[in-house]
């Protein structure tokens, strides 16, 4: 066991940050790192189960579980650091339903044992990235790393669902405070920091409909045709994302939304890590912009980046 | 003329309006009683029903499953269903209703919304609400669970066969070994669905495959592997489901 220094934390990636959502992944290292708080990758991670096995009773949780167990005996940190707000979501659900209930800490202590591992714990926490960045650096440690500020860029903060809910999940063991589950602004905060104009729009934190985007496109079509146009209209030139699922729903389907519901909903978005790494005097190269299918590099070009 | 006043349609303004037969709602277009005027939305009246075909006890087999643990909690407020994402989509998805139904084990009931039951997003604005903490997001998979052990035959119609399917592939997968692989859920939910030619055909899937086969990112895919000794995982997690003893189970 290695265990992490002061200035490191312990990091989950998950399966989408390694492969189509890497910009994500490699961004959210760049700043954290330029902040203070060196990322590092847990080994031999499994998938926290992407909200899939719910039904299937304590594997759903014993799933993210086994990643804070090797964060604890690979790396001696009981906390465990993640981008994507899926993720985060089956993390906190799985350490409070252990937490509340003893019946479901046996049952997935059972697997554990099974497994040949050891037994699991509940006392460590998961984070997201924005809400562990805000919390544990704060947004005046943003302004002070802005070299480039995004003066003149308008951009529409979408916080989606689950980072902030629910707040029975998403609020245990937080310090020194967790962002409002109806009305978040941590991003807002941050993006203000990074020198940008904020956009209001109403649909910060309405839903996707990334959960059935598989199997019920056209219900998450209308859904994210919604929040597009609604921040489109507002004014703003770009969505600012936190989670790949997300992504895989306003972004990557992009195209099709726009060709069902039309130019109204044509709006490039990028994550709120990459904005950062701009801010902090990354290239849009390193940056990874071109990665995104709705093509937030135009307008960035257009802006001087 | 003077008599007539626009009406609303028959029923219309109940909410959850869906939840009755239409022969139980009565309405008078011109309607006096006791020298009142009561014609149009004022006299809309709903036969009594009787309900007998429900068992009580069954809740008790949801609350034993982990996402159905808190269904006892519930007092029908309806604040999940004025939260919902879905049911201003889908009228008839109506999760305070669902979970009324589950209650009462009213099976004969809750067979007639199988359809859209399935359609939940999972977004949880009705657990970031709910009074009593009864987490009716996760309700809506214990109701999956329900629909699937005591409707099976409904699972082979079109709309859920398709969800199934895709479960299976996420199940194959993050069980079988220890990592989701996306470019393969696309693929294989595509094939499922029998759309498979839209891959290449169509010009805008055709694009985002080429940008990322060209950008590396298809390929990264690849790389992902499984966990090592994700065996022993596998070995213990399908020995817990083999014994799990409650709906969980059916699957």
């Amino acid at each position: 066991m290695e265990n992490l220094k002061e200035n490191q934390a312990a990091y989950y990636p998950g399966c989408a940050l390694l492969t189509i959502d890497r910009a994500y992944n490699n961004s959210s290292k760049m700043v954290a790192k330029k902040m203070g708080i060196e990322l590092v990758e847990i080994p031999d991670y499994n998938c926290c189960g992407i909200g899939e096995m719910k039904s299937k009773g304590c594997v759903s949780l014993y799933l993210p579980l086994r990643n804070m167990e090797i964060a604890k005996t690979k790396l001696g940190s009981k906390n465990l650091v993640m981008a994507c707000s899926v993720c985060y979501h089956e993390f906190t659900r799985s350490i409070q339903r252990v937490r509340e209930d003893k019946s479901m800490l046996d049952g997935v202590n059972a697997i554990f044992k099974d497994a040949g591992e050891e037994e699991y714990s509940p006392d460590g926490e998961a984070r997201h990235i924005l809400e562990f960045l805000y919390n544990e650096k704060g947004p005046g440690e943003v302004r002070k790393n802005t070299v480039k500020p995004l003066n003149g860029i308008k951009i529409a903060p979408y916080y989606g669902c689950l980072y902030s809910r629910p707040s029975m999940y998403t609020f245990m063991g937080k310090k020194p405070v967790m962002d409002d589950p109806e009305y978040p602004h941590f991003m807002h905060e941050f993006l203000e920091s990074l020198g940008a104009e904020v956009i209001h729009y109403g649909n910060e934190v309405q839903c996707c409909g990334g959960r059935n985007v598989v199997q019920d496109e056209e219900t998450s079509f209308k859904l994210c045709s919604q929040t597009l146009s609604k921040a489109k209209n507002a004014g703003a030139d770009m969505l600012a994302l936190i989670c790949p699922k997300c992504a895989g729903a306003l972004d990557v389907n992009q195209p099709k939304i726009v060709e069902k519901f039309g130019k109204d909903s044509e709006l490039p978005v990028v994550y709120l890590t990459q904005l950062m790494a701009l801010a902090f005097g990354f290239s849009s190269k390193e940056a990874e912009i071109s990665d995104m299918i709705s093509n937030p590099l135009k307008i960035l070009k257009e802006k001087g980046f | 003329m003077l008599n007539e006043r626009p009406v609303a349609e028959k029923g219309e303004h109940i909410i959850a309006r869906h939840l009755i037969e239409d022969d139980r709602i009565k309405e008078e277009k011109n309607l006096v009683i006791d020298g009142v005027d009561v014609s149009g939305r004022w006299n809309t009246f709903i036969e009594t029903r009787v309900d007998s075909e429900y068992d009580r006890s069954f809740f008790e087999e949801i609350k034993k499953t982990v996402v159905g643990s808190r269904i006892n909690r519930c007092w029908q407020c309806g604040m999940c269903t004025a939260s919902c994402t879905v049911t201003p989509l889908y009228r008839r998805f109506n999760p305070r209703a669902f979970i009324y139904m589950m209650q009462l084990g009213n099976l004969k009931e809750l067979k007639k919304y199988v359809d859209v039951a399935w359609r939940c997003v999972g977004c949880y604005k009705c657990s970031q609400r709910c009074p009593k903490q009864v987490n009716p997001a996760e309700m809506m998979e214990a109701l999956a669970l329900v629909v699937k052990k005591y409707f099976p035959e409904e699972l082979e119609k079109k709309a859920l066969k398709i969800d199934e399917d895709v479960k299976k592939i996420y199940e194959e997968m993050i069980l079988g070994r220890g990592r989701l692989d996306l470019a393969k859920l696309h693929t294989g939910s595509m094939r499922k669905m029998g759309r498979s030619k839209e891959l290449l055909g169509k010009k805008i899937e055709r694009d985002a495959i080429f940008k990322m086969i060209k950008d590396g990112r298809a390929f990264s895919v690849l790389r992902l592997g499984t966990p090592p000794k994700w065996h022993n995982s596998k070995k213990a997690i399908d020995k817990y489901l083999k014994n799990i003893g409650t709906l969980e189970e059916s699957l």
